[in-house]
């Protein structure tokens, strides 16, 4: 029985062209999946304008500092195993940095004197624009 | 089985190709986020049309400077000499929309008291605490600058009082929300949404979908609720966390009282809904102030007389007050806000 199993394998039929369409598929489809799902489930997510550009996205699930020149100075931005804020900003009324930390999907801060605005992006935003 | 992995290949293919045909753009503009979403153009088209909008904002924001030279700045210029100015056929007509609408807040709404926002620093790109001058604001209330006492006539502007000092800054955002609405109309544009500093406007819908919009929570950094904006409809918030500064542990907001002179306490924010109209974008901004302004108990009068049924306020204790067809189209998003509600019935 063993004898004939160990045969067996020795005489591996050579694949076909349908076999490696099948191999092919299967794989291209685990990439897409694991591309799909696994951004959806972490999805937490950092976007960054700087004036009316996006200036960068990041993943949240880092410890990260980011140094950004901005129209009046310099901006301390810091991202913590999934949480962002403004650490520094050379704005007068620090509004940005007192917004502190910013966990969740949807959120955002602005600092309209240097114009960057943190957003924060995740498996499905709650709305398309923010009233305030 | 070939027809199986035949279709898994397409939908893979499809998932890769399908981009939503949603394009964005953002700018500051008004002192402000601008930002401009369009669904259903392509990228091109979306780039073409909204980067054309936001040169009409700019536009409309160099005329509109309050304290820095243009076209209402030099009014105010001539105005405080005494003199007669030029006004632009547009400028005349939301100045005198504004005086109606000034006249209907009964004076809440008032857009000339240009030197008492000067006095209290808001007429600043940055603002900061800073020792208040009781007695300059006494005499600026007591010259008692009215939209009434503007004379518009053949393209010229004069005033019966030189204290009138024009500051748009509660109109021109919403103002522009119309000029946006129209430009879109104009350019074959379905679906569209506009967020100028806040107050938005929207057309048509995102996808299958309403566009939906958050509303700021006015003390934690995300949104306390959200709906859904059916296109024509336009939502506004007056807030004391945007524009303000703290001083020995009070906050001064930019919304001042004009009867006071001094910024209008008591109130987080009052956010208001605009059925559609062709002057949507100006009601959303102008309608929430004198409902901010007026004292607890003659909130549910200033609606009245402002003709808005959708209204929320949030009072400086974090009650909620709000209007039953507002609370029927909101969705809360912070757990709590819910046990702080209360039920504005409409003044017959």
């Amino acid at each position: 029985m063993l004898k004939h199993t160990f045969k067996s394998f020795n005489h591996f039929p050579k694949p076909l062209l349908g076999d490696w369409i099948i191999i092919v598929v299967s794989m291209l489809l685990i990439i897409w999946l694991f591309k799909s799902l696994w951004v959806s489930e972490d999805a937490t997510r950092l976007r960054i304008r700087l004036g009316n550009q996006v200036y960068g996205e990041y993943s949240l699930k880092q410890n990260k500092a980011l140094t950004i020149q901005g129209k009046v100075g310099t901006t301390l931005i810091e991202i913590q195993q999934g949480k962002v804020r403004f650490k520094q900003s050379p704005c007068n009324n620090q509004y940005c940095v007192h917004q502190g930390w910013l966990h969740h999907a949807g959120q955002a801060a602005i600092c309209l004197p240097n114009q960057i605005s943190l957003e924060l992006i995740g498996e499905k935003t709650q709305f398309d624009t923010l009233n305030y | 089985m070939r027809y199986f992995f035949a279709c898994i290949c397409c939908i893979s293919l499809l998932s890769c190709s399908l981009k939503e045909p949603l394009y964005h753009n953002q700018s500051y503009v008004f002192g402000t986020l601008v930002d401009i979403s369009t669904y259903g153009e392509t990228d091109a088209e979306g780039q073409n049309i909204t980067a054309t909008i936001l040169r009409e904002f700019q536009n409309l924001h160099n005329r509109l400077h309050a304290w820095k030279p243009s076209e209402l700045n030099g009014i105010n210029h001539q105005i405080a000499q005494g003199n007669s100015a030029r006004v632009a056929p547009d400028i005349a007509d939301m100045l005198k929309q504004s005086t109606q609408y000034s006249v209907q807040s009964g004076g809440l709404f008032n857009p000339a008291i240009g030197e008492l926002i000067q006095t209290w620093g808001f007429q600043n790109d940055e603002f900061h605490a800073l020792s208040i001058d009781t007695k300059k604001i006494a005499t600026l209330v007591k010259a008692n600058p009215q939209m009434t006492d503007l004379i518009i006539e053949d393209n010229h502007i004069t005033s019966k009082n030189r204290h009138v000092q024009l500051d748009l800054g509660g109109y021109a955002k919403g103002y522009a929300l119309d000029v946006g609405m129209t430009m879109l109309k104009n350019q074959g544009v379905k679906n569209a949404l506009i967020n100028i500093g806040g107050n938005v406007i929207a057309l048509g819908k995102h996808g299958e979908h309403p566009w939906r919009v958050g509303i700021q929570h006015p003390r934690k950094p995300n949104a306390i609720a959200a709906l859904n904006l059916e296109s024509g409809w336009a939502i506004g918030t007056s807030g004391d966390y945007q524009r303000y500064f703290m001083l020995d542990g009070k906050r001064y907001c930019h919304i001042i009282d004009p009867r006071t002179g001094i910024p209008a306490q008591g109130t987080q924010s009052v956010t208001v809904l605009i059925p559609p109209q062709a002057n949507a974008g100006v009601l959303s901004d102008v309608t929430s102030k004198p409902i901010f302004i007026s004292e607890p108990n003659k909130k549910q009068e200033a609606i009245k007389r402002m003709n808005v049924k959708d209204v929320m306020i949030i009072q400086e204790n974090g009650d909620i007050l709000i209007t039953p067809s507002m609370l029927k189209r909101i969705e809360w998003l912070e757990p709590d806000a819910k046990t702080h509600l209360q039920i504005l019935q409409s003044l017959s």
